[in-house]
Formats: structure tokens, sequence, C-alpha cells
């Protein structure tokens, strides 16, 4: 470690511009990671706060908490009920899980993994950045803008089907503005995934190859391919919306000639390779929280990283099996069912291959590897209800209920968001080169995990009894299940205190500091060659892999 | 006769009146209860085949990993071994998916397809005279939906002690099978008075009841769903569905939720002023559309579930198999008041419906449709008086 440092560090290395420089103009791609890592951490706080008050609202049956928020008036509750599934769902989604993985973990990680000095076009990466910040103030702004009649925000779910998102639903400014912060994302996100697939193909050190290359680099690239091809369509999506509103163009109008469903083919061929664009990061941080913490190379190294192209390349003719209920041909529902399934293939030798990377290892079981393991388990649960819902036969039943709910948390709250938080507590001491306390990191683990289980099991069942998403009231049958849902939140809000008593600690009382490589031997990649936090500009002199001891992460 | 038709729908002649239960059960954990021969086949592929399925596999991977967690831990096991290739496993974790989803896909499909293709099956009634032994039913289905098969037919007999099911070769023998007529002959021609009923068609939904084992060889006896007796209009508006008749006159009336303090808290939310009225044991087809924004109309009794697009008309189908009222809730978000807007179906039997028919062409103004003995002021169903 310390050659490798003494290889890299000379005088220019800590050569930091000045505060407003730095961190306003960066173009360092750790500096920029860290900026991201921040907005996602904010923007976290808020969904988060947003479902806080869906679970308190839904904690029992009758309309009594938000209608406090708006004095009383049942309709104003009802929107901002609606406000909340809407903004929660797209703050999560854009704001929180894809700037933490790939603007922060892939901007911080990807260029030290592949060896490279930093990303192929640091500008682009700061106006990346700061035009997702532009993108977060629209949406605050679309937040406090009229939607429909005099309240405030747009009420009609993060897939903005028209004609609820068009003049008919909802024809205050709130949806134009949301429209913009979509579209200033979208921009940024393709701008990343750009540099990403240009740093990847071109920066990789001397020797290694596609086939060497780290598994969490292979997931950011298929991810920045996903990008690229699935925003455009998002954009020309809303661009389109947005005709339709002010200018008088009927795309989505059926009283024009339109179509709404042309907006949800649309969409979905966007929102389905989404979803893997927010978990696909996270499979390769779970790669290699595995292997090091088993201290055994990852099994089936091809395997998984061909298995992220499969799933990549599938995800994107599966997007129907969101609109079963729309009024699909039943030979078009035969091909989507058909379609969605072959992607458990894939997933299913991930799953294994973890397993396999973890037999016959000697595993310790620190904070990292617990949100690993747990991610492995629930992301299987999560995995498996997706199966039952691919049948369109028992998708006529769970459409727009709680099961669906159910699945898809499984897989991004107790899916993507473990594997954030693992990924962050793995590479905590590396980016801000002190160490967390051990036994709260385990405590947070463990508290989150009671409480993300106890919020979404049940609605499994919720879902099976027929109640239907985005209802601010239910019949009473439905009370228990929401209950111990709510209670589970309140378990889950105590796990986020915990976490952050973790990081005050760590930076604040804690206070110790982080070595080059404070995982041990299993930890292999390169990263973990270059001290903690690494200097501000890393491979002044390149590393080799041409040189015999070439080896595959 | 009546009895013969009801035997034959699979209704149960236990049900009175229009027992109004919510069905959603505090805590509950399964599905809920079927109304339909369909709903059953959904129910059995969720419970029966894809739940075990699943439950095991999670099982199985939890099982994995607690044995990794003992066996494998640093303290077990000091020294990681360094494989990195299996090719035998990986080949197994691979195909051994693959398979099972091929176990799921085929009843899959086999499902979709029975929900999604509105049944065309006809029913010819005929009377034995004693001499007659071959009684021709006309095969002029749509290409693709001709009978082909003897499963393609039923064939029931009642000589007054009740409709009973015969047995295809035990009983009778089929001809002309994709031709134009199929022919259903007896070895003995049917007695005097004895009444034949034929039922044709390919959308053959295994019965209420079949046992499990069956199902799982899909060797239930089937019900051969008939084409619908009905097309109701239904239109979601914000925040209330408008269902029309129109092969009973075109009336049309408001569904809207009742509000708390005019029903009990066990249906509030559930519960509207004028339910949409089918009688049971028919095929129902259900049209819908929107006037506003996207709505979605939803039974779980049926298993049924329809967006209402503007501009679209989306049609499903349903054949209640008992009298009762069942409550779906809105299922597409739709504004304000989407949590606001509950579907509820009566089923009732055919002499109720009709006279419910009558009372709605009353109050629409158009005579009486089913005869002058019904008395329109009474209509058996008061709640859905407009």
């Amino acid at each position: 470690m310390a050659d490798a440092h003494a290889a890299t560090g000379h005088d220019a290395d800590d050569h930091k511009p000045s505060f407003f420089v730095r961190w306003f103009f960066s173009t360092n791609h750790k500096d920029i990671g860290t900026l991201y890592l921040i907005f996602a951490i904010i923007a976290g706080i808020v969904g988060g706060a947003m479902s806080g008050l869906m679970r308190w609202e839904l904690a029992e049956p009758g309309v009594t908490i938000l209608t406090q928020w708006s004095g009383g008036d049942l309709d104003a509750a009802a929107n901002f009920y609606n406000v909340l599934t809407t903004y929660h769902g797209l703050i999560m989604i854009f704001f929180m899980v894809m700037p933490a993985m790939i603007g922060g973990f892939g901007n911080w990680f990807v260029p030290i993994m592949i060896g490279a000095p930093d990303m192929a076009f640091p500008r682009m990466n700061n106006i990346s950045f700061w035009l997702y910040a532009a993108s977060g103030i629209l949406i605050t702004l679309s937040l406090f803008a009229p939607g429909y009649g005099s309240n405030i925000g747009f009420g009609g779910g993060w897939v903005l089907y028209p004609p609820l998102s068009a003049n008919t639903g909802s024809p205050g400014p709130a949806m134009d503005l949301l429209i913009l912060s979509l579209h200033l994302a979208g921009a940024s996100s393709i701008l990343g995934a750009i540099n990403f697939i240009t740093t990847i193909f071109n920066m990789r050190a001397p020797g290694m190859t596609l086939h060497k290359m780290p598994l969490f680099a292979w997931s950011v690239l298929v991810t920045a391919f996903l990008l690229v091809l699935s925003l455009p369509v998002l954009a020309g999506a809303i661009t389109m919306l947005l005709t339709d509103r002010n200018f008088g163009t009927a795309f989505f109008d059926a009283a024009g000639g339109g179509d709404p469903l042309l907006f949800q083919h649309l969409f979905w061929f966007f929102g389905h390779p989404e979803v893997y664009i927010l978990i696909l990061p996270g499979f390769g941080i779970i790669s290699h929280i595995v292997s090091t913490f088993s201290r055994k190379p990852i099994f089936g190294y091809l395997g998984m990283a061909y298995a992220m192209v499969a799933i990549g390349f599938v995800g994107f003719i599966v997007w129907a099996h969101h609109m079963y209920t729309v009024g699909l041909s039943v030979n078009m529902k035969a091909y989507f069912v058909a379609a969605t399934m072959v992607i458990a293939v894939p997933t299913g030798i991930k799953i294994f291959s973890w397993i396999a990377t973890m037999w016959g290892g000697s595993i310790t079981f620190k904070t990292p590897m617990l949100w690993a393991i747990g991610f492995i388990f629930l992301f299987t649960v999560g995995g498996v209800t997706g199966v039952v819902l691919a049948n369109a036969g028992i998708d006529h039943y769970m459409h727009d209920t709680y099961y669906v709910v159910a699945h898809f948390h499984y897989v991004l709250s107790l899916g993507a968001v473990f594997a954030i938080f693992a990924g962050w507590y793995y590479w905590f001491g590396k980016m801000t080169g002190k160490m967390y306390r051990e036994w709260l990191g385990v405590l947070h683990f463990w508290v989150m995990f009671l409480g993300v289980n106890l919020i979404f099991f049940p609605q499994h069942f919720l879902g099976l009894q027929g109640m239907p998403r985005r209802y601010i009231d239910y019949p009473e049958a439905f009370a228990q299940w929401h209950y111990w849902s709510s209670v589970g939140y309140a378990i889950t809000i105590v796990g986020m205190l915990v976490f952050l008593v973790a990081m005050i600690d760590a930076f604040f009382v804690y206070r110790r500091k982080a070595e080059a490589n404070y995982w041990g031997e299993g930890a292999t990649t390169l990263e973990w060659t270059l001290p903690s936090p690494p200097p501000f500009h890393q491979f002044n002199e390149l590393p080799r892999f041409d040189k015999g001891d070439a080896k595959a992460f | 006769m009546k009895r013969l038709i009801a035997a034959i729908s699979g209704a149960s002649a236990l049900t009175a009146g229009a027992a109004a239960l919510a069905e959603r059960t505090q805590g509950g954990i399964s599905m809920l209860p079927a109304n339909s021969a369909l709903a059953e086949e959904v129910h059995f592929f969720h419970n029966w085949i894809l739940m075990p399925i699943i439950t095991v596999i999670s099982l199985f991977v939890l099982a994995l990993l607690l044995w990794i967690i003992v066996r494998y831990n640093s303290k077990a096991n000091p020294t990681p071994r360094k494989f990195s290739h299996n090719t035998t496993i990986e080949i197994i974790w691979t195909g051994v998916p693959i398979l099972i989803l091929l176990f799921i896909a085929l009843p899959s499909f086999d499902l979709l397809y029975k929900e999604d293709v509105v049944p065309d099956g006809k029913q010819a009634t005929y009377r034995g005279d004693g001499q007659t032994a071959d009684f021709v039913f006309a095969n002029d289905f749509a290409e693709g939906r001709k009978l082909v098969r003897p499963k393609h037919l039923e064939v029931f007999v009642d000589d007054g002690s009740g409709a009973q099911r015969l047995k295809h070769r035990d009983d009778y023998r089929l001809s002309g099978l994709g031709d134009a007529e199929v022919v259903v002959e007896f070895e003995t021609p049917p007695a005097a008075g004895t009444s034949i009923v034929v039922r044709g068609g390919r959308s053959g939904i295994s019965v209420r009841g079949c046992p499990l084992t069956a199902r799982y060889f899909d060797a239930c006896e089937k019900h051969i769903a008939l084409a619908p007796t009905m097309t109701i209009k239904a239109v979601g508006y914000q925040w209330n569905w408008q269902y029309s008749y129109p092969d009973f006159g075109d009336f049309d009336f408001f569904s809207n939720l009742l509000p708390e303090d005019q029903t009990t808290s066990e249906l509030y939310l559930l519960e509207v002023d004028n339910r949409l009225v089918v009688p049971v044991g028919e095929t129902i087809r259900i049209v819908t559309t929107a006037n506003d924004v996207i709505h979605s109309w939803a039974m779980p009794a049926f298993a049924v579930k329809i967006d209402a697009v503007p501009g679209r008309l989306n049609e499903t189908w349903f054949e209640a198999a008992e009298e009762g009222v069942y409550y779906g809730q809105c299922s597409e978000i739709c504004g304000i008041k989407h949590a606001y807007m509950p579907i509820a179906v009566e089923v009732v039997s055919r002499p109720e419906f009709e006279t419910w028919v009558d009372g709605q062409r009353a109050l629409a103004g158009m005579e009486p449709m089913f005869g002058d003995d019904v008395k329109l002021a009474s209509a058996a169903t008061g709640d859905n008086a407009n």
C-alpha cells in the first residue's frame, strides 16, 4: 500500500483548490461523487419523511392526520396524499437511488477501480451534477406550485399517466415544472452515462481488459447503456406531454385523435430499464462485498458480468408487463409474460453465484457483509413475487394492489437501498478516511432489517386481500396490516437515527483513522491500494495489469 | 327447466337474498373468495402452483445462507478455499430455473387465454320423443373456435328428477367433430319428455370445487362458458361509475360511494348507492371506458380488473357462480377521490334481475320488457331503486 502511495504521491497530489472552486466548479470525480452522495442523503431524508407521513396517515382507517395539515379540508388532504405518493416515488428513484449509486459510488470508484486518474470528461461530470441540482430545485418548486385547482403539487403518481397529468387532470403549473425537472435530471443522467461509457472503454489501466474489469465497473457500464438508450424515450414522452399541455397538440388526448396508452408504452419503455438502472450498480457493489468478506474470488466472474448484460438487454423488451390491465391483446400479453419470466434466469445466476462465492469462504460478518447477505435474501423474496406478477392471469387480480407495492419495495427499498448501505459502510473509511464504530453499524442493520420487513411483508397480505395502492383511506378490514406496516416504519425511523448517530460518532467522537486497506486480504480491487482517503489526484503513474501479475476481480 | 339451468350454471340454490359482506377480513392473508369457476382457477394457480414454488425457492436460498453462516464463518473455516468456477453447478442453476419457469408458464398461458378470450359457447335444448336418438348441434363457430374434440361439448339430460351430466362414450357418442354439424348420438333414444341440453364451445373452465389433484393434472370436469347474454358498459368518471345496459333499452345510472353515515363501518368505502346488477350463472360482458382520466374497474371475486381509458373500449367478462354482493375499488389513480369510487356488483337470480330491469326501464320511461306480472314498484333489490 505504502509503495502504491509513494508511486502516485508527489507534490501535485494534494494541491486542492479553494473551497468554492473545489466544490462548485469541481471537476474531480471524487469530489463530484461526494456531492452526489450528499445530494442523495438530503433527497433520501425528504423522500423518507414523505413515506412517514403516508404511513402515519394509513396507521388507522379514516383520514385523520393529513387533514391537520390541510386545515380540515378532506379534498386538500387527499390531494396531499396523492402528492406524497408521487413525489416519494420520484424523489427516491431519481434523486436518491440514482445519484447515490451512479453519481456517488460510480463517480467515486469506477475511475479508481479501472486505474484511471479521473473521468474522461471532468467538466461534463461537473455539469451533470449541477443539472441534477437544478432538477432538484425544479421538482421542489413543482411541489409547491398549484396542480389541481388550488391544491399544490402533482398528485398523479410517479408514472405521470395522462390524462391525469394532462390539462384534464392537473391543469396547474406543478406538472409543467415536474416535466422540466425530469428533463434536466434526464439530461444529467445521459451526460453522466456517456461519461462512464467513455471512461470505461478508453481509460482502463494498461492490460485491464474488459474481462478483467471489476464487476462494479461492469455494472455501471451496463447501467450507463441502459440510461443512454432509455432516457431519451422518457424525454420524448414528457416533451409530448408538455406540448399537449401547453401548445395544443393531442399526442395523448383521445378527443384530438391521440391515445393515452401511447404515453404508457413510451413511459415503460423507459421505466422498466429504469428499475434495472436502480438495481444493477447494487449487484456490482454486493459482488465486491461478498468476495471481500468471504476472502474468496468472485464465483463465476464472467457469468456474473454477462448476467448483468443479459438482464440489461431483456429489460428493454418486457415493458408492457406493467400494462396488463390496460386492454392489450391477449397474444401481446402472452409475449410479455414469456419475456418477463426469462429475466428470472440471469437473476438466479447472480443470486446463486453470490452464494457460491461465500461457499467455502472464511467469512467475517462485518457491517457491509450483513447488508449484503440481507440484500441477497430480501432481493430473492422480491424477485420471486416478481415471477408471480409476471403472470398476466394473476396480475389481473394483483395489478395496482399492495402486492405490487410490496414487490417493488422488496427489490428497491430492501434491495437497492440495502445495497447502498452496504456500499456506504464498505467504502465509508475509504471515502472519508475515518472508521465508523462497528457495533453501531451492526445495530443499524438489524433495526432496519426488522423495520423494513415489518413495513413491507404485511403489504403482500393487503394486496392479496385486494387493497388498492395510492389510497388515502381504506375499508376497516385492512386496518390491522396497515397498523403493523406503520409500526414497521417507526422501527425503521429508529434505525435511521442509529445511522445518524453512527455517522456523527464516526466523524466527531470515534475519529478512528482508516488504513489504506482496512478490510484486509479479501479486498483486492485498486481502491484498496490507495490511502484512505485517496489523494486528490490518483494514479499519476498508471497501475499496470500487463506484466504477468494480471488478475481478474 | 329452471333447476336444470341452475345445475348447469353451477349456481348454488342456497343463496337467499343479497347478503352484503365485505369479504375482506381483519388480518386476512389470502385472496378474496372466488365467485366464479375462472376465479377459482386463478386461485389454484396462485395458491397451489406459484406460492409453493416461490416459498420453496425463498426458503432454499435462506437455508443456503444459514448453512454458509454456520459452516463458513471465519471461526469454523479459517482458511478460505480458492475455487471460482464449477461448470456443472452453473449449468444446473441455469437449467433448473428454466424448467421451473416452463412449469409455471404452461398453466399461466392457459389461464391467460381463458381470462382474455370472451367465451363463445352455445347451448341448445332438445326434447326427447322416445324415438329420436341423434341430435344435431350446429358447429358454426368462428375459425379456430370450432368444436373438434369431445371435450368441446357437454351433454345433460333431465327426466324430471334433476339434471344429469352424461359421459362421452359411456352415455353418448359424437360424430362430425370439425364439420359444420356435430351429431350427439345415443345408444337408446331418450324417453319422451326428457330434456337434452347440449353445450358446445372451447371455453371450458374447470368446475368449482374440483379437487386439487385433478387440477394439477388438468383432469377436472369442465364447465363450458356460454357467450355473453348481455353487455354492460361501465364508464369511469371523476369520481363515480356510470353503468348502462344497452341490451335492455340502454338505461343508465350513476353509482356513487355511500357516505359513512349511510352504511356499516365494515362496508364503508366499498358500498355504493346503486349497484351493478347481474343475473347469476350467465356470462356478462363488461365494456369499459372513461370520461375524463383513466380509471380501472376491478372485481376481485371474479379476478377481473380492466382499465377504463378515455377514447378506448376495453372488454372483460365474468360468470358469477353465486348470488350476493361483491365489492371492488377503482384501481388506477384518478385524482383526489380515487379512494372514494368503489364498485359493487349485486348478483341475483334471473327473475329478480328481470324485475330489476323492468324497474329501471320504468324509471327511464320505458315499457316493461319481461311481461306484465312484474310489479314495478316493489323491485326486489330495494337498494337499487334509482
